[in-house]
């Protein structure tokens, strides 16, 4: 993993006052790699984004880029989509985005360059000569986007990029993050929005109480220990399944029929199929795994679950 | 270094760039601009009225002989006067009309004068001097001397003039009462706005988020160092417009001939007070609006600011006038908050030494780094923080 350049968040802990915000908050980004942060509200991701951008300081831990310590220097090099949106309201689009690109380090020229490019590709082109304030909160949007992306940064890291933009601006935000990534530049990115997680993200990170619960690739945290099939079939008399050897029906309502393998030789799923086919026609045969929105209410509610019990024992004691 | 300096620059060319196009600081700089030069230009105009205007005398018949010797005695009285012969009758009417200032007739030894209501003295006391005169040349004629040459002795005795007075000054100057006001006012008028244009920055950087971005790029020090660079480079633009503006007026209108004044020195004193006021001030006002987070509670902040500023200020042109090397002035004039408003009146009434300005200065250099550092603690700190006031004691213990 040394060859790949990695950007390293390493036990971060964090409180105020009493609360305790991050608990050893730990995960990498590779870079090429879009990463999904998700959790609910107020579990850690924007203390997370804002200590990585130094914004905050942390009580302990490090964050490291390409093995060293992410400085100053380094993070002028990092894009940034804070949560809270922020653009001086009265500045003109173009103007705005050339002065952030130069305090980024980038000269006169090239920002003006980046920023003829980037409102282009956004498509908020025509829009350059407008006071920020003067566009509609999605345009708004774009813009802060271009911002994040003005000074071709080796680092993304965006606080809900996609919170508020219309069907077409989420395509064209998802266009460039994967493009991004495409040229190598490790994305981090929170979202509400699961199923663009899911379709977007190479791997997820899903956070509760400021700790990493669960991270991996979607498919990791999709396997589970157990084999769950789905079988459709209109025709079949109830109780059909349930004579299927090496199995357990989970489920059965009407045409539909889930069942869980206790017998995990190979292809055993298979003779839920051959089962399924004396009473044509099958529909549908499908295993059964868990979308993120699934993982995700698991994780939280075991977590809340854990909190409760927690707090009885501690009103016991 | 120039990793420190840049983004400073920038921030400030921003700042520079935003301040003096915006269209509110255009408008509010042309008035008071009009405001200065159009005040001096009355204060001329009223001025130059109170000098007389040419004083008109009629003579007739054996008066007319008059003339040369009230011509020269008006002119030794500061008098513009112009004689006239006219018809006796036609006189008297003239002069209730106020054509005409006075009339002579009868014996020019005892001529008998007509004015209108109360005579004015030094029109008296030249008519006096020109009646005697020419009596007096009468004589001397009749005596069988030369009133020519008597004439041009009696011009050549007159004693030489040594006006005494106090080298400390402590006599009330107009002059320098003026000047003082006017370099107070304009510290003032200068330190206030620029004060409350850092306040709104700041605030305005914290309300629409955009702090956080910035952040994430430069220090929070750099931050506030470039937008108090720039304003103060705005302001001092200003000061330059507002005083070059008084001074050239002054120059054009005349309103200065005659007074003794060292208008160079008067602004480079200016100057030099102006940015020791600003260092002070202005550091405290970017530190302090950073712990409000909404446009509507700046003032919780820079009013306490503001009267800071007033209490020197109004002590600066009520008490040093009255006192300008009394104990009290001489002690408040040293305290840095105090000195930017109440040293440049003691230097304008010539009250201060040399090595009170200097101290002064010093002092006023010496709390500088102080209140950067309690200033860049507090802006730090609390720049970030959202949601309602923070208290100026958290911001610090944190």
């Amino acid at each position: 993993m040394c060859g790949v350049p990695t950007l390293e968040i390493d036990h971060l802990n964090k409180s105020y006052g009493s609360l305790r915000a991050l608990k050893d908050m730990t995960f990498d980004v590779r870079s090429g790699e879009i990463f999904g942060f998700v959790g609910s509200n107020g579990s850690g991701k924007t203390t997370t984004m804002r200590i990585v951008l130094g914004v905050l300081h942390s009580d302990g831990g490090e964050v490291r880029w390409k093995g060293a310590k992410l400085d100053l220097d380094a993070r002028r090099r990092v894009g940034y989509m804070p949560e809270e949106r922020g653009l001086y309201p009265k500045m003109k689009v173009g103007e705005q985005l050339i002065y952030l690109a130069r305090l980024h380090g980038m000269n006169a020229a090239d920002a003006r360059t980046s920023m003829e490019h980037w409102t282009e590709v956004l498509g908020v082109a025509a829009r350059r000569a407008d006071d920020v304030q003067r566009l509609s909160l999605g345009n708004q949007q774009r813009v802060q986007l271009a911002a994040a992306l003005i000074h071709d940064p080796a680092i993304l890291v965006l606080d809900e990029p996609f919170s508020g933009l219309d069907p077409l601006a989420v395509d064209v935000m998802s266009g460039v993050l994967r493009e991004r990534a495409a040229a190598g530049v490790p994305v981090v990115f929170s979202s509400h929005q699961l199923d663009l997680v899911e379709r977007l993200c190479d791997r997820v990170g899903i956070v509760r109480g400021g700790e990493m619960v669960a991270i991996g690739t979607i498919d990791e945290l999709r396997t589970t220990d157990t084999s769950r099939w789905k079988v459709v079939t209109p025709s079949a008399p109830p109780g059909w399944a349930s004579t299927v050897p090496g199995t357990r029906v989970v489920r059965a309502d009407g045409v539909t029929t889930v069942l869980e393998l206790t017998d995990h030789t190979p292809d055993a799923e298979q003779r839920i199929l051959r089962a399924a086919l004396a009473y044509p026609p099958v529909r549908e045969f499908v295993q059964v795994r868990p979308s993120l929105t699934d993982l995700f209410r698991h994780v939280v509610s075991a977590g809340d679950a854990a909190d409760e019990a927690h707090a009885s024992n501690q009103a016991a004691a | 270094m120039s990793r420190t300096w840049r983004p400073i620059w920038l921030i400030a060319a921003r700042e520079v760039r935003t301040r003096l196009l915006a269209k509110a600081s255009i408008i509010s700089t042309a008035i008071v601009l009009v405001l200065i030069v159009g005040g001096m230009v009355a204060a001329s105009i009223i001025s130059a009225n109170d000098s007389p205007d040419v004083t008109q005398v009629a003579l007739t018949g054996e008066t007319t002989v008059l003339a040369p010797a009230l011509q020269a005695a008006a002119a030794g009285a500061g008098l513009t006067l112009e004689t006239s012969e006219v018809a006796p009758d036609a006189a008297e009417a003239s002069v209730l009309d106020g054509d005409l200032d006075a009339y002579l007739r009868g014996d020019p030894t005892s001529p008998a004068v007509s004015l209108e209501g109360a005579p004015d003295p030094t029109l008296l006391a030249a008519i006096t001097t020109a009646v005697q005169q020419y009596a007096l040349s009468d004589a001397i004629t009749a005596l069988g001397g030369d009133p020519t040459q008597v004439g041009r002795d009696l011009a050549a005795a007159v004693p030489t003039v040594n006006v005494l007075s106090d080298p400390s000054g402590a006599e009330f100057d107009p002059v320098a009462f003026s000047v003082a006001m006017a370099t107070s006012a304009l510290l003032l008028f200068t330190l206030l706005q620029c004060g409350s244009l850092i306040a709104m920055g700041v605030v305005e950087e914290k309300v629409s988020r955009v702090v956080e971005i910035l952040l994430a790029t430069i220090r929070p020090s750099q931050l506030m160092a470039g937008k108090i660079l720039g304003i103060g480079i705005v302001g001092l633009i200003q000061v330059g417009l507002f005083a070059g503006a008084a001074a050239a007026t002054a120059a054009f209108s005349g309103l200065l001939d005659g007074v003794d004044l060292n208008l160079g020195s008067a602004l480079l004193w200016l100057l030099v007070w102006f940015l020791l006021g600003f260092a002070i001030y202005a550091v405290l006002f970017g530190g302090f609006a950073a712990l409000v987070s909404r446009q509507e509670d700046i003032g919780a902040v820079t009013t306490p600011m503001i009267f800071t500023m007033m209490a020197p200020f109004y002590l600066g042109i009520y008490l040093v006038p009255n006192s300008p090397d009394g104990t009290l002035t001489k002690i408040l004039s040293q305290i840095p908050f105090f000195s930017p408003f109440m040293m440049p009146v003691r230097q304008a009434f010539g009250a201060a030494q040399g090595w009170e300005v200097a101290l002064s200065i010093a002092l006023c250099l010496a709390l500088v780094p102080l209140l950067v550092w309690l200033a860049g603690r507090v802006y730090s700190r609390a720049v970030l923080n959202t949601g309602g006031r923070m208290k100026l004691t958290d911001a610090l213990r944190r």
